[in-house]
Parts: C-alpha cells; sequence; structure tokens
C-alpha cells in the first residue's frame, strides 16, 4: 500500500506528510535530483500542473513515486509505494490532493519569507480522500467479499445530523456506480493499511461498539446484494439545486435526516425502504470511519474544491472569446506598452516568437536540433506565468533564463579535478584501505577526431605534475598509430626532461586483441611503479555495431579509472548520436566519465557540440582543445561556454 | 489630416497662450509625482539586511532556516521543532528578528512578548547541489552584495548581505569522500569574496564580510569537533589550492590575460606553504568556525544565532 504521502516546496521544506511505513529520504532526494535538477529521464522537466498520470513514475529501489507539480507556487505533491504493487487509484490520489491542497492554502503559499504553512488540519482531507478512492478503486475486484465485510463494518459511528445548506451530494466520491461506502475493500493491500491505524476500536464511541456487538443488520445477509444496489441508485442522483439552495425536484429522498437518527437508529426508515435503509444513509452521511470520525462537511467540501478545481481546468482550455473590439485594442497597447516596461506576465503567445528566435539562434550555433528544442522547451516552461522586471523586454529576459538553464546543464555533479582523483588512487591515505596503484584512463572515440593528439596532450600534463605515465598502445589496428605514439612520446621525453616527468610507451605491436593489450600494460605499470596509465584506442564509427561490442570486453579488461571521449567541436547533428552509442557501448555498469572537445578553435563561436552532447548523455566535459601544441589543452570553464554559445555575433 | 491642420497646432502650440502654459506646467509637475508613486508602490521602502546560507546539499541548510523560523512560533501551530526537509531547488528566504539589545537572546523567544526592540533581517536559504551553486555565488562578487529580497517575484527591492553562513556536515567529513567536495564549494565561495575585494572601485574599499563555517551534526558520535573541522578545511583548502595553480587553465583564458588570471585564483596570502583561514583577513574576510546542531541532544543552534546577531 501507500507508502508515504509528502507535499514539499521546491525550497526543500516538506509541508505536510503522512508515512505509513517509514521510507529513506533519500528516495525522495534521489528523486528531486535526478528529475528537478539533473533532468535525467528524457520527459522529465517540471511541466506544471500535469497530473500524475502524465509524468512517467519515478522508479529507485523497490519504490515508485507518483508526483505531480504545482509550477506557479513551487510545490510538488509525491506519493511512495512498493514497486511490487499496483494502484490503480495513486495518480487520481496525487491530482485530487494537489487540487485540495492547492484550493485550501493558495494564499497562505504565496506569502513571502516564511517557511511555515499551518496545514495540520490537512490530515482529516487526506484520510477522506484515500479512503473515498480506495473504495471507488477497491469496489471492482472485491465485489465477492462485500458481503462478508458489510457485516462487521455496519456497525460505525452514528452518523452526525447532516447540515442541510451544505448537503450537496459528492458528485465523485458516491457517485452511482460506485459501491456505498461501508464496504470497504477485502484485498490485503486495503487492510495492511487499516493496520497502520492506531486501533480502530479503541477510538470508537461506547454507542458505535454496542452497535457491533448486535450486529444483525440486514444488509449482512448475502441475497439482499443486488437489491440494495439497485434500490441505491436513485437516491444517489446528483441534485440540482437552484439559487435559494433548494432543491429543485423531489427525487423521493429525504434530505433531513436529523430526525430520522434521533430517533432509534434504523428502524424507523424501514417501513418505507426495507433492507437498504442503513445502506443508504450510511453512504449519504459520508461518515465512515475507520476509528476516525470524520465529518459530513468534510467530504463536501473536498467535492467542491475539486469540482472547482476541474470547473477551472475546463475553462482554462477554452479560449476566452476578445472582448469585443475596444477591449481588444486596449490590450494591445497596454501589451506593447509593457513589453517595454516591463511587468508583463508572459504567456505562451507571447514567448512562441522569441523562443522561435532563440532556438534558431542555438541552431547556428551548432547545437543539434534535439538538445535546442530541449533547451527552449525548458525555458518556456519556465517563464510561462513569469513577471518580467521592470524595463526588461521579453527578449532580455529569455536570455537571462537561457543562461540559466545553460549553466545548469553544463555544470557538472561532481568536483573534476583529475590531479586529485591521480593522488587518491596513487597514494591513497592510511586511513583508506586501499593499496597503491596506477591510475588507468584510456581514450576513445570516432575516427580521426584527436585521440592520440590529446592523449599526448594530457599526457603532457601530467608530466609536468612530475608524474610517471606509460603509455599504451591500444591501436592495434590502424597502421602507422603505433608508430605515430612512439613519435608523441620521444618528443614529450626531450621536452619534460628537464623537469622530472617520466613517460614510456607501452606496445604489442599490430594484429593482438585491443583488450588484452590494455590489461597487460596496467599489470607493467602497476609492476614498474607507475602512476598514470594512458590507453589509446583505436578509432570506431560509433554505428558500427561489430567495432563497438569489443568496448565492453575493453573497458572489463583494462578497468579504467576514467573513460574519456573525444569529440569534435566540428561534428554537427551527429555529435548526439555519437555521444549516446559510446556512452551506453560499455555494458551496462559502466558509461563515460567525460568529454574532450577537439578543435575548439576551428570552430570561433560554434561551440554548440558541448551543448549537444551534454544533452544526450548527463556526463561533462573535461577538457577543450585549443590548439596544435601540447599544452593547448584547457579546463573546460562553463562561463565561457555560455558566453559564447549566447553571443549574437 | 491636411498638412494645414498640423501646421496650425503647431502654431498653437508653440505660442505663449495661457493654456499652453498651463498644460505645460501641469505635466511638469504630475509627471514626476506619478513615476514616483509608480515606483514607491513596487518596492518597499526599506529593505532589510540579509545573510545567506550556503553550503553543500545534505549539511542541513534548509533545517536550520527551519529551525530559527519556528523558533518562536507557538508550538501547536506548527509540526514540530524543525520541518522535514529534501533537496532544495530553489533558494528561499524567511523573514527573522533578533533582540537588538542583547543579540544572545535564544532564537526560540518571542520578541513581541518580551517587548524587546527586534532588529530583522532576512535569512536566505540557497540550494546546494552543485548545478545550482552559480546562482548563489553571483550574488557575492558585486562589491557591494546583494540579493533581491523576495526570491519569488521578480522586482524585489535588493537586499544586502551582511554575512554568509558556510553549513558543513561534520559527520560526513570524517569519511573520504565529502571533505574534499565540501572544500571545493568552500574554496569557490571564498574565492568570490576575495575576487570583490580586488574589484573595489575608487577608494571606498568594499564592506567586509564575515563568513561562519558553521559544522552541523555534531549531535552524532561520528562528528568531528569543530577544531578538526577548521583545521581538515584548511587542510583541504590548501590541497585544492595547490591543485589549482598546477592544473591547466581554463577555456577562455588568452595568453594575453595569462598573469592576470594566475594572480587572481590564488587563495589567500600570497606565497604561504599552508592555508589558513586568517590568511582571509587580508581581504577583510573574517572566517569563524562554530561547532553545533539542528537536531538531537547536541549543541544547538544557539551560538550561530548568537554570531549572526553580532554580525547584522
Amino acid at each position: 500500500m501507500l507508502d508515504t504521502f509528502e507535499i514539499l516546496t521546491t525550497s526543500g521544506v516538506v509541508l505536510w506528510s503522512r508515512t505509513y511505513a517509514s521510507v529513506s529520504p533519500t528516495v525522495v532526494n534521489n528523486f528531486i535530483t535526478d528529475v528537478f535538477i539533473e533532468e535525467k529521464s528524457s520527459v522529465a522537466g517540471a511541466k506544471n500542473g500535469a497530473s500524475a498520470a502524465e509524468n512517467p513514475p519515478y522508479k529507485h529501489d523497490q519504490h515508485t513515486l507518483r508526483w505531480t507539480f504545482e509550477k506557479e507556487l513551487g510545490i510538488i505533491f509525491v506519493a511512495v509505494y512498493r514497486s511490487l504493487l499496483h494502484i490503480s487509484w495513486i495518480d487520481k490520489l496525487v491530482d485530487n490532493i494537489r487540487a485540495i491542497f492547492v484550493g485550501l492554502y493558495r494564499d497562505e503559499l504565496t506569502k513571502p519569507n516564511t517557511t511555515i504553512v499551518e496545514c495540520l488540519t490537512f490530515d482529516q482531507y487526506f484520510d477522506q480522500q484515500l479512503r473515498e478512492l480506495e473504495q471507488a478503486g477497491g469496489k471492482s475486484d472485491t465485489r465477492a467479499l462485500k458481503n462478508e465485510v458489510l457485516s462487521e463494518d455496519t456497525g460505525d459511528e452514528p452518523p452526525s445530523p447532516p447540515n442541510l445548506t451544505r448537503g450537496q451530494q459528492a458528485p465523485r466520491g458516491v457517485s452511482p456506480g460506485s459501491s456505498p461506502n461501508v464496504s470497504r475493500p477485502g484485498t490485503p493491500s486495503a487492510s495492511h493499511l487499516l493496520v497502520a491505524k492506531a486501533g480502530p476500536v479503541a477510538k470508537m464511541s461506547r454507542r458505535a461498539r454496542k452497535m457491533q456487538n448486535t450486529t444483525s443488520a440486514p444488509a449482512s445477509s448475502g441475497d439482499e446484494g443486488p437489491a440494495r444496489k439497485a434500490k441505491a441508485k436513485p437516491v444517489k442522483r446528483g441534485r440540482k439545486w437552484d439559487a435559494d439552495g433548494l432543491a429543485d425536484e423531489d427525487d423521493g429522498v429525504q434530505l433531513d435526516y436529523s430526525v430520522h437518527t434521533l430517533a432509534s437508529d434504523s428502524e424507523v426508515e424501514a417501513g418505507a425502504r426495507p433492507g437498504a435503509v442503513e445502506e443508504v444513509d450510511a453512504s449519504t452521511w459520508g461518515s465512515q470511519a475507520k476509528g476516525k470520525f470524520v465529518l459530513r462537511d468534510l467530504g463536501d467540501e473536498v467535492s467542491s474544491i475539486l469540482a472547482d478545481a476541474d470547473a477551472k481546468k475546463n475553462a482554462a482550455t477554452k479560449t476566452d472569446a476578445p472582448s469585443g473590439l475596444v477591449g481588444t485594442g486596449l490590450s494591445a497597447i497596454g501589451g506593447l506598452f509593457r513589453n517595454v516596461v516591463g511587468g508583463k506576465v508572459l504567456t505562451k503567445q507571447d514567448l512562441d516568437k522569441a523562443m522561435k528566435g532563440m532556438e534558431e539562434h542555438l541552431l547556428k550555433k551548432n547545437v543539434a536540433r534535439e538538445a535546442a528544442v530541449r533547451l527552449c522547451e525548458g525555458v518556456e516552461k519556465e517563464l510561462v506565468g513569469v513577471k518580467t522586471g521592470s524595463f526588461e523586454s521579453i527578449n532580455a529576459r529569455i536570455q537571462k533564463a537561457m543562461e540559466a538553464s545553460l549553466t545548469k546543464m553544463l555544470t557538472p555533479t561532481s568536483s573534476l579535478d583529475l590531479l586529485r582523483e591521480i593522488d587518491a588512487i596513487t597514494s591513497p591515505s592510511a586511513t583508506s584501505l586501499r593499496k597503491a596503484r596506477p591510475y588507468v584512463m584510456s581514450i576513445v572515440g570516432v575516427n580521426g577526431v584527436g585521440k592520440s593528439t590529446n592523449l599526448s596532450k594530457i599526457c603532457f600534463f601530467l608530466l609536468q605534475n612530475k608524474y610517471k605515465v606509460l603509455i599504451a598502445a591500444g591501436d592495434t589496428f590502424r597502421s602507422g598509430a603505433v608508430e605515430q605514439l612512439a613519435v608523441h612520446v620521444r618528443n614529450l621525453k626531450e621536452l619534460t626532461a628537464r623537469e622530472g616527468g617520466q613517460v614510456e610507451l607501452y606496445q604489442k605491436g599490430y594484429g593482438k586483441d585491443a583488450a588484452t593489450v590494455a590489461k597487460d600494460a596496467v599489470a607493467y605499470a602497476a609492476q614498474e611503479g607507475f602512476n598514470v596509465v594512458l590507453i589509446d584506442t583505436a578509432g570506431r564509427r560509433h554505428n558500427d555495431q561489430r567495432l563497438m561490442s569489443s568496448l565492453e570486453k575493453f573497458a572489463k579488461f583494462a578497468q579504467p579509472d576514467k573513460i574519456l571521449m573525444v569529440g569534435e567541436a566540428l561534428v554537427g547533428t551527429d555529435s548526439v548520436a555519437q555521444a549516446r552509442n559510446f556512452n551506453a557501448a560499455f555494458g551496462s555498469g559502466r558509461s563515460l566519465d567525460g568529454f574532450i572537445i577537439s578543435k575548439c578553435d576551428t570552430v570561433g563561436d560554434m561551440v554548440g557540440t558541448l551543448v549537444s552532447i551534454v544533452h544526450a548523455t548527463n556526463v561533462p566535459v573535461l577538457f577543450v582543445g585549443v590548439g596544435q601544441h601540447y599544452s593547448d589543452l584547457r579546463n573546460f570553464s562553463v562561463k565561457w561556454a555560455v558566453e559564447k554559445l549566447l553571443s549574437s555575433a | 489630416m491636411s498638412l494645414q491642420t498640423i501646421k496650425e497646432l503647431l502654431e498653437a502650440s508653440l505660442t505663449p497662450s495661457p493654456t499652453v502654459i498651463i498644460l505645460g506646467l501641469a505635466f511638469c509637475l504630475v509627471a514626476p509625482i506619478l513615476l514616483h508613486f509608480l515606483y514607491s508602490t513596487a518596492t518597499p521602502y526599506t529593505t532589510l539586511p540579509s545573510v545567506l546560507l550556503l553550503g553543500p546539499p545534505g549539511a542541513g541548510k534548509t533545517a536550520l532556516t527551519t529551525l530559527f523560523e519556528r523558533g518562536p512560533q507557538d508550538p501547536s501551530t506548527v509540526s514540530g521543532p524543525i520541518a522535514k526537509t529534501h533537496t532544495s531547488q530553489v533558494p528561499s528566504s524567511i523573514e527573522l528578528s533578533i533582540n537588538s539589545d542583547d543579540p544572545a537572546t535564544s532564537y526560540k523567544t518571542n520578541l513581541d512578548e518580551e517587548g524587546a526592540t527586534a532588529k530583522k533581517f532576512l535569512l536566505v536559504d540557497t540550494p546546494g547541489h552543485p548545478k545550482l551553486r552559480a546562482q548563489s555565488l553571483v550574488h557575492l562578487s558585486s562589491a557591494e552584495p546583494t540579493i533581491k529580497s523576495s526570491l519569488v517575484s521578480d522586482g524585489g527591492a535588493k537586499s544586502k548581505i551582511k554575512a554568509v553562513v558556510f553549513m558543513v556536515d561534520a559527520a560526513a567529513l570524517a569519511d573520504g569522500d565529502a571533505l574534499p567536495a565540501t572544500a571545493e564549494y568552500l574554496y569557490d565561495v571564498l574565492l568570490t569574496l576575495q575576487k570583490r575585494f580586488h574589484s573595489r572601485n575608487g577608494s571606498r574599499a568594499p564592506a567586509s564580510m564575515p563568513v561562519l563555517v558553521a559544522a552541523n551534526k555534531l549531535d552524532l558520535f561520528t562528528a568531528l569537533p569543530a577544531a578538526l573541522v577548521k583545521s581538515s578545511l584548511e587542510a583541504e583548502l590548501g590541497r585544492i589550492r595547490a591543485a589549482r595553480s598546477k592544473g591547466l587553465l581554463d577555456s577562455g583564458v588568452g595568453q594575453d590575460d595569462l598573469a592576470a588570471g594566475e594572480e587572481g585564483d590564488w587563495l589567500g596570502g600570497d606565497g604561504s606553504e599552508k592555508f589558513s583561514f586568517a590568511q582571509m583577513m587580508e581581504f577583510d574576510v573574517d572566517v569563524d568556525v562554530i561547532g553545533g546542531s539542528v537536531t538531537g541532544d547536541g549543541p544547538g543552534a544557539e551560538k550561530w544565532w548568537k554570531w549572526i546577531g553580532e554580525r547584522v
């Protein structure tokens, strides 16, 4: 059954929560990081107002999360349950709770500079919804069990005198199709919920207990089931009310139950409608109690809130008709004015044109269409309903939002300090129980992107920091590849001889299995006390399954600490497919650790490839190649990339 | 409209007739007043000073925020001394008031009931996730750091940042991975503050910026005491400093501004072998390390509150 339901703000404060089985907070934390911050799933992103059914469920470690997001107020509604269970009504619950919560506490939620929302009373609303949906959902599969369940349930709380003025039938909960409230589903999951609630019997009133003892309610006999249903039907038809609050048709139902409740419990009406009486009344009272008494008013309030929310949604979908020529003219002028002065609430129509321009701009910067569309959609979603600042045009606002969103996308999640990582592996601290071993780095990529060149650049950088480096010639295929590396090694030796770096080439000639060569190289390096092993690999086409499949074996044999992929800045839309295929090529447990973007000096401002590959894989860019020399390798700076991408020269 | 009428209108508007003079005068007098009202309604008159709360994720920033906010509240109206929290995605700010006569007053005392003179300030909680840090650091980079007081809606007044609280999970620092990540963030914060010192314009030095490293979760058995948190952070910051000086240049740094770039990235005093927080004094950045705990039976958060109270 449901483990936890939480209502939390985007600023991280849990406003309200209900826990049935304790769930580690990391589940929700991971959900937030993955879905909202890192946007890992492809359809991710905070879709405002999308119902829980449209949002893909998030699965983490035996738990499934269904969620919905209210963007305007920045509130996330999350339901957590075990993945094993299938709960059909969970979407509905999340949506309804959202509608109710927002309806009840909208004012409090918009208060600035506070995190407190007084919603201690929300418990009862939640209980009411949960019960209602459980019954509606459980009914279909528990019809057979209904009668026996009924027999133990008829002895519930006596009803409160219903409030006539608010006595409107709940349109959802007790719709004609649904079974009477008293029939609780007999599924094991439902009883699980029962257990979680503290002592149902203990909380019952004396009267209720007495009734339970004398459970000889007419409804308990099996043959009455269908009859009861038939009777119940006309009664539960939705009433129509006129302006004065009176029922405009007499549907034969007595609304003022207070008379009967004052009299002895169930006998008064029995004359008119034998057998069905208690059931019908119980359902209209809505005072279903699992050891807890809920006011009738609550159900009505909830249903009216839900109806309101529905109505609003419907109204929103209808395009509002223009209010005359003068009205549109005025609003158009006002809109133009606000465009300049600011303070305009952005709508989708306002943004559409500007977003098209932004998308075009990104495409011109060599960003793959897929990535550009995603970025623009994200920004549009973020901006709809936002008010522009004073003297801020729409374009300026979009520029700002795009900058933030690019920065967020390109910023790596963890630290990328290569030297520190090497130090941690080659000379582990005394407290950690690891043995010192060489740090293994391998470089993969498509043909001709500059794998060997960038490998030598990294090697030069490491040599400057006085590491002992072994270069393994893993390209056993292309003729001249080994000799090429040998030349690099000779150059590097000469360049860094004075600075104390040491470099050697490990090669086994051509035709050997690359994975085995890599493995041997690592073993050799461990023996000879090298700090770092750099493994070159053969270039391969990313859509050639035969060549790509050998990468998995390679990753298993060489066990690299870091697998870097070299991508050209020159390549266009194909970069997405390249990055994706290489990222997936190392088997399920391994993926790329970073990218090196080569040839950045040749593209000027058009560094869109950076965005495309990060978009495709969520793997950070580590280095950027900016020239022909060994020293022309740069750390990737997010600020630099964003500036280049947004510059309009 | 014919040319003739335009001409007539022009002539009429340029002749010194009483109507034109009165209209002109009325416009001159009314326009500034209208503009004033337009702006005065948009922005509140007084802006509160603010304290920025930074730190890696999971350190307890949001928890501390809720603790301070719920402190003086009636326990029956809130769900507990602190709210449950999850990873933050957006910054949030809360308004707090501190006893201006005696900063040592507990955050739990309701100042309204005490009748003490209260000083209000904003505590701005920021998300700690690495992808969202850049937004928080932007606020610190200018010489007079300001932050929008109401982050939710645009167009809020800017509020001056008086102090920075950097939250650290002292229990997590004991094992390997958290320390580098935390130190890296702290390094960025301190470096931003240091650069701010250099970026002053004119003779006016930027206001000093006190930084509190709040070692949280001292109620846990595995937590490092404040002194140890300080020394391990200093050691780690020194290591990062050394690594960055040896590391590759950032992309975008051209050959011509090589010298300037190297100068700017060295945190703390020049030439010193070991880094210590005291070196930051040179740049008017005063770093204190104080231990405490948001939950549990630990030392509590009173010391932090006192520290903040003395700074705002």
